[in-house]
C-alpha cells in the first residue's frame, strides 16, 4: 500500500510536484493504487490514468485518472461530486474546501492519488435538501449565501472549525474562516450562522 | 400615405388613489394605470407573505453541494475547451500554428481567430476542444502563436499624453463616438441623464468658499467566483447552451445573429449563477467571444463543449470597472448652499469607452443651479470594462463626496449638515435621520483626528445615487395552479444570487394566500415566459409586476371554482392562510388545496403581460451611507469598524434577501476602497495579480459590522412598489470609507485604494502641513 503522504513534510509522499516531475518517465502503474500492498516509498506513477481507491463520504470510490488529476477534479470531474468549487485553482479562495481525515484542505491543491488511505468528506457527505446538518440549516435560516457558489466551501470549513472548537467567539469565526472568500459579500450572515449552529449543536463533553 | 396627422387616441387607463411615500411622511396620489392592471401595493396594503424574511427557496441545494452550476455540469461525450489568449499587448499576428495541439489523439476540435490586430493581453487567439480540461490545458500550451509586437500604453496618464501609442488609429476607433477624438482620447462627453445647468462658471465666481481636487479610482475587476463559461450542445440544428450568465435572453440573442441561426433554434438555461455584479451582460464578455467559439467548436466536434474559463483569464477579459481620474470643483455659499458642480473625468475601460463617471455629480444635489460634468474615455491596451454595480458611480461618488467634505471642512460646517442643505430628496432627508442615529453621528470627532493616541478612528458619510431601471413591456409570467393544489411560476430571467427566484414565489403566494414554500418557481430557461436581463437592478421591479399580474389572473379563475361552492361570488372571495373564504364572512371557507381539487380541468394556468412603470411618485432611488473606521497611526493600516447603509427600493419583496444585497454591496465597496487594483506591468503590458491572493478582495479577518436599512418606500410604480436594489449600495461606499479616515486622522487621501503606504504618506503629510 502506498504510503501514506505526511502533510508536515513535504520531502515525503507523493506531491503534485515530484508528480509532475515523474509524469512520463516511469513504468505505467497498472495496479489499483491504494489496494495493491507490497510498494512502499514514492511511487511512480503515470503519464497514463490509473485506477485509485479513495475513500469518499464513508464509501469506497474508485476513480481512473491521470496522476496530476487534482483531488478536486478528481472530485468534480470523475465522481459527480460537484460540491466542491474551483474558483482559483490555487488555494487561495477555500471553494474546494474538503476535509480529509477531518481536517479542512484544499482539494485544488492535492493531487487524487495523494488522497489515497485517506477519508475524505464533501459538502455533500454533511447532509442532503432532506436532512440538513445543522450548519447547513443555520446557513439557510440565516441567509449566509447569495450566489452560493463559495458555499459548500465555507459550509465544509464552518463544520470543520466547529468539531475543533464547538463554542467559539466571533473572532474564532473569523479566524477559522480566513481561508475562504465569498464575493458577494455574506461573511457577516456566514459568522451568525456558524455561532447560531454552534449553539443548536449539542455536543458530548462541553463544559457547561 | 396620408397626411391626416390626427393624434393617437390615449391608451385606456384605469385610476387607483394610492398612499405613497415613506410611512412617516405619506401622501395619497392617483395612479393612472394601464388597463388590466391592478392597484399596486401601498403603504395600506396588508401584505402577508410579502416584505416578510424568507430564507430562499434553493438555500436547501445550495448549502448540500447539490446545486448544479453551469461549472458542475458534465453530459456524456462532453468534451472541455480552452482559449489560448494573446501574450502580448499590441501586436499584429503574424502566424497561428495549431498543429502541434491538433496531433494530440484526444484534440477534437481546434479554432482559430481571424482577427490579426491584438490590442490587449488576454485576446482570443485560438481556442482547443480536447477529451479532458487537462489535455485541454496542454493542447492550448502547444499553440505557437508568432506576434510582429507593436509599441503600447497601459498606463491611463501615460495614454492620454501627446504622442503616446495609439491604441485605435483614428479610423479605427469602436462605436460611433459623439465627441472629439485626439490621439486615446474620447471627449468631452456630455451625458443626457444628469446634463447640464446654468453657468459652472459663474456659479464658481458667485460662491464664497470654493474647493478642487483631483481623485482617482483604479480598475476592480468583478472577479465573481463562479468565471464565465458555457456548455454548448448540438441536436440537429437545435442548441442548447448552458451559460454562467445574467442574462439568458442576450445569449440566445447574441449566438443566434454570430452563428446566422434562428433564435428559435436556440435554448439557453442557467438554473444557478456563481456571481456577475455586471461582467456576465454580454452574450460572451467584452474581451472574449468564449460563447461562439464554444458553439463552433462543438458543432465541429459533433460533441457538447464546456468552456470554463480559469481565475487569470477572468481578471483579462470578462470586463472590469474603469479606472478614473477625476476633478471637482465645487462652489458655495458661507451657509453651505452650493452654487456650482463641476465633474470632468479621465476614465479607461481599456480598448473599449464608457468610463464615464458623472452620475453622481450630475444628479445628486439637483437644486444646485449651475452643474456640469463632462467625461472623456481614454483608450489603453488592457482588457475593456464592463458594467459594475452602477457602472461608474461608485467612481464618481468617491470624487464628488470626498469633494462635498473637503468643502464641509472649508466652511467649518458638520459634513452631514452640507448635505442637508443641499439636499433636492425628501426620501434622503428621511435616511438622514435614520442613518445619523444608527452610527451615532455626534460621536464623531469634531475636529479631524482629534482623538489623542496611536489608533484613532473617524467617522464619515457619503451619498449615492442611482435609477429606476424597469422594463415595461414585453415581460411576461405564467402561474399554474394544478388540480393537486401544488402552484408553479415560470419565468425566463435568471436567479443571480439575488434570491429572485424565492421573491417571485412569494409574489405568488401573496396573491393566492399560500405560503412561500407551497409554490415552486421556474427560472432561468429561454423557454418560459419573456425575461430580462440582470443588469441595472432591474429584474425584481421588472418581472414581479407580470407574475402579480399572472398570479391574480390564475386566483381569479380559482375563485370562480370556489364560489358556488361557498355560495358566494367569485368577486366576494379573498385568500389567506391556505383557504378561501367570503372576505365579509370569513368562517365561509374551503382550503386551497380542496378547491383545486374541483377544477374542471387538470390546471389553471394564467399568463401575464407586465405593463408600463408609472411615473407616480418621485423616480430616483436615494441611498446614504455611514462609516466608522480605525486607523492605526503608526502603520497606515485602515480598518473599518462599521457601515450602516441606509437605502430605498420601494416595497421589498424580500427582507431578508434585500438586506443580504445591500451588506454584499457595502462590502464590495469596502474591498475597493481598501485592498483592490488591478496592476498592469507597464514594461510588458501584462496583469501582475492575476488571482485571487494578490488580487486581494475582502475576507473574514477584514469583516466589519454591517447594518443594512430598507427605507421602504411605497412609489406605486408598478403593481408591487417593487425597485431595484442591487447596485445603489455600493456607490457611496468608496467615499464614507475615504471621509471616515479623513476624520479619523485629518488626512485626505485622493487616490484608492487606501492601502497602508498611501495613509500612512498623507497622515505625516498633514502633520507637516
Amino acid at each position: 500500500m502506498a504510503k501514506p503522504p505526511d502533510h508536515d513534510s513535504p520531502a515525503s509522499g507523493v506531491s503534485r510536484r515530484t508528480f509532475l516531475k515523474t509524469a512520463g518517465v516511469g513504468a505505467a502503474a497498472t495496479s489499483l493504487i491504494g489496494a495493491a500492498p507490497g510498494a512502499s516509498g514514492p511511487t511512480v506513477l503515470g503519464p497514463d490514468a490509473v485506477p485509485l481507491a479513495l475513500k469518499i463520504n464513508g464509501a469506497a470510490r474508485t476513480v481512473t485518472v491521470e496522476p496530476r488529476v487534482t483531488l478536486l477534479r478528481a472530485l468534480r470531474n470523475h465522481l459527480d461530486l460537484t460540491g466542491a468549487k474551483e474558483i482559483c485553482d490555487r488555494g487561495a479562495c477555500g471553494g474546494c474546501t474538503v476535509m480529509l481525515d477531518g481536517k479542512p484542505i484544499a482539494s485544488c491543491l492535492m493531487l487524487a492519488a495523494d488522497a489515497v488511505g485517506h477519508e475524505i468528506t464533501t459538502v455533500e457527505g454533511l447532509g442532503t435538501p432532506e436532512k440538513m446538518s445543522a450548519v447547513q440549516a443555520a446557513f439557510v435560516e440565516a441567509d449566509a449565501l447569495q450566489c452560493g457558489f463559495c458555499t459548500p466551501g465555507f459550509v465544509v470549513a464552518s463544520t470543520a472549525l466547529l468539531r475543533q472548537n464547538p463554542s467559539p467567539t466571533l473572532e474564532q469565526v473569523k479566524d477559522g474562516l480566513a481561508g475562504n472568500l465569498c464575493r458577494c459579500g455574506t461573511y457577516s450572515r456566514v459568522f451568525e450562522a456558524v455561532l447560531k449552529a454552534a449553539k443548536a449543536t449539542p455536543v458530548a463533553g462541553r463544559k457547561a | 400615405m396620408t397626411q391626416d396627422a390626427s393624434p393617437k387616441p390615449p391608451a385606456p387607463t384605469v385610476t387607483y388613489l394610492v398612499k405613497v411615500g415613506h410611512a412617516s411622511a405619506p401622501q395619497t396620489l392617483e395612479v393612472h394605470a394601464a388597463e388590466g392592471d391592478i392597484k399596486p401595493w401601498d403603504l395600506d396594503s396588508k401584505l402577508r407573505v410579502v416584505k416578510g424574511r424568507q430564507p430562499r427557496l434553493d438555500g436547501p441545494l445550495k448549502v448540500t453541494g447539490q446545486a448544479k452550476y453551469t461549472f458542475d455540469i458534465s453530459m456524456p461525450g462532453m468534451l472541455w475547451g480552452k482559449m489560448v489568449r494573446a501574450s502580448v499587448p499590441a501586436a499584429e499576428i503574424v502566424k497561428i500554428d495549431t498543429s502541434k495541439a491538433e496531433k494530440l489523439p484526444s484534440v477534437k476540435a481546434v479554432w482559430t481567430t481571424e482577427a490579426r490586430a491584438v490590442r490587449f493581453a488576454g485576446q482570443d487567439v485560438a481556442a482547443v476542444a480536447a477529451i479532458s480540461p487537462e489535455v485541454a490545458e496542454d493542447a492550448a500550451r502547444l499553440v505557437e502563436v508568432t506576434y510582429d509586437e507593436r509599441p503600447y500604453v497601459t498606463d491611463l496618464q501615460k495614454a492620454m499624453e501627446e504622442g503616446a501609442p495609439l491604441v485605435y488609429n483614428a479610423d479605427q476607433v469602436p462605436g460611433s463616438p459623439k465627441a472629439p477624438v485626439k490621439g486615446n482620447v474620447v471627449g468631452p462627453i456630455v451625458p443626457r441623464r444628469g446634463g447640464p445647468r446654468g453657468d459652472v462658471a459663474k456659479g464658481l465666481a458667485e460662491a464664497d468658499v470654493t474647493v478642487e481636487s483631483t481623485y482617482y479610482v483604479p480598475v476592480h475587476t468583478h472577479s465573481p467566483l463562479e468565471t464565465h463559461g458555457v456548455i454548448a450542445k448540438w441536436e440537429g440544428d437545435q442548441l442548447t447552451i448552458w451559460a454562467s450568465t445574467q442574462s439568458i435572453s442576450t445569449v440566445r440573442e447574441g449566438m443566434a445573429e454570430y452563428l446566422g441561426i434562428d433564435r428559435k433554434n436556440v435554448t439557453v438555461i442557467t438554473e444557478h449563477m456563481g456571481g456577475g455584479f455586471g461582467s456576465k451582460l454580454a452574450a460572451s464578455a467584452e474581451g472574449t467571444n468564449f460563447s461562439g467559439v464554444a458553439c463552433k467548436l462543438a458543432k465541429q466536434a459533433g460533441a457538447p463543449v464546456k468552456m470554463m474559463l480559469d481565475r487569470h483569464e477572468e481578471h483579462l477579459c470578462t470586463g472590469n470597472a474603469p479606472a478614473a481620474l477625476m476633478t471637482v470643483r465645487l462652489g458655495a455659499k458661507k451657509d453651505g448652499t452650493l452654487t456650482a458642480i463641476h465633474h470632468r473625468s479621465f476614465g479607461t475601460a481599456g480598448i473599449a469607452g464608457g468610463a464615464g463617471t458623472g452620475g453622481p455629480s450630475g444628479n445628486l444635489y439637483a437644486n444646485t443651479p449651475n452643474c456640469l460634468v463632462e467625461e472623456h474615455d481614454v483608450f489603453t491596451n488592457a482588457g475593456p470594462a464592463a458594467p459594475l454595480r452602477a457602472p461608474g458611480h461608485s467612481q464618481g461618488a468617491f470624487a464628488l463626496e470626498s469633494a462635498m467634505d473637503e468643502l464641509a471642512d472649508k466652511l467649518g460646517m458638520d459634513p452631514l449638515e452640507l448635505r442637508r442643505k443641499n439636499e433636492s430628496s425628501p426620501v434622503r432627508r428621511i435616511q438622514y435621520d435614520i442613518g445619523s442615529k444608527a452610527i451615532g453621528w455626534e460621536r464623531r470627532n469634531k475636529k479631524a483626528g482629534e482623538t489623542s493616541g496611536p489608533r484613532k478612528r473617524g467617522i464619515g458619510m457619503a451619498n449615492g445615487n442611482w435609477y429606476v431601471f424597469a422594463r415595461g413591456s414585453g415581460v411576461g409570467a405564467e402561474v399554474k395552479i394544478h388540480r393537486d393544489g401544488s402552484v408553479e411560476v415560470f419565468q425566463g430571467s435568471q436567479d443571480i444570487g439575488t434570491g429572485f427566484r424565492t421573491a417571485m414565489a412569494m409574489v405568488v403566494a401573496e396573491e393566492l394566500g399560500l405560503q412561500t414554500r407551497d409554490v415552486t418557481p421556474h427560472v432561468g430557461d429561454t423557454r418560459w415566459p419573456e425575461g430580462v436581463g440582470s443588469g441595472g437592478s432591474n429584474t425584481t421591479n421588472s418581472v414581479a409586476p407580470a407574475v402579480r399580474l399572472a398570479a391574480h389572473d390564475a386566483r381569479t379563475k380559482l375563485f370562480a371554482v370556489a364560489a358556488p361552492l361557498l355560495g358566494a361570488k367569485a368577486e366576494d372571495l379573498d385568500a389567506a392562510g391556505g383557504k378561501i373564504f367570503v372576505a365579509a364572512a370569513p368562517s365561509k371557507s374551503i382550503g386551497f388545496r380542496q378547491a383545486a381539487a374541483k377544477m374542471p380541468n387538470e390546471v389553471i394556468s394564467a399568463v401575464a403581460e407586465r405593463k408600463k412603470q408609472y411615473e407616480t411618485y418621485r423616480q430616483d432611488l436615494a441611498g446614504t451611507q455611514f462609516a466608522e473606521v480605525e486607523v492605526d497611526t503608526e502603520t497606515g493600516n485602515v480598518r473599518v469598524l462599521k457601515v450602516v447603509s441606509v437605502n430605498d427600493c420601494g416595497i421589498p419583496i424580500n427582507t431578508l434577501t434585500t438586506e443580504s444585497q445591500i451588506i454584499g454591496a457595502m462590502i464590495q465597496g469596502v474591498s475597493w476602497a481598501l485592498f483592490e487594483n488591478r496592476i498592469l506591468d507597464r514594461n510588458v503590458g501584462t496583469m501582475v495579480n492575476p488571482n485571487l491572493e494578490a488580487y486581494k478582495i475582502l475576507s473574514s479577518k477584514d469583516m466589519f459590522e454591517a447594518v443594512a436599512i430598507v427605507s421602504e418606500i411605497a412609489n406605486a410604480g408598478n403593481n408591487t412598489s417593487a425597485a431595484g436594489i442591487g447596485e445603489p449600495p455600493i456607490v457611496p461606499t468608496l467615499a464614507a470609507i475615504a471621509n471616515a479616515v479623513f476624520n479619523a486622522t485629518g488626512a485626505r487621501v485622493h487616490s484608492l485604494p487606501l492601502t497602508p503606504d498611501k495613509v500612512l504618506a498623507h497622515i505625516n503629510a498633514a502633520r507637516r502641513a
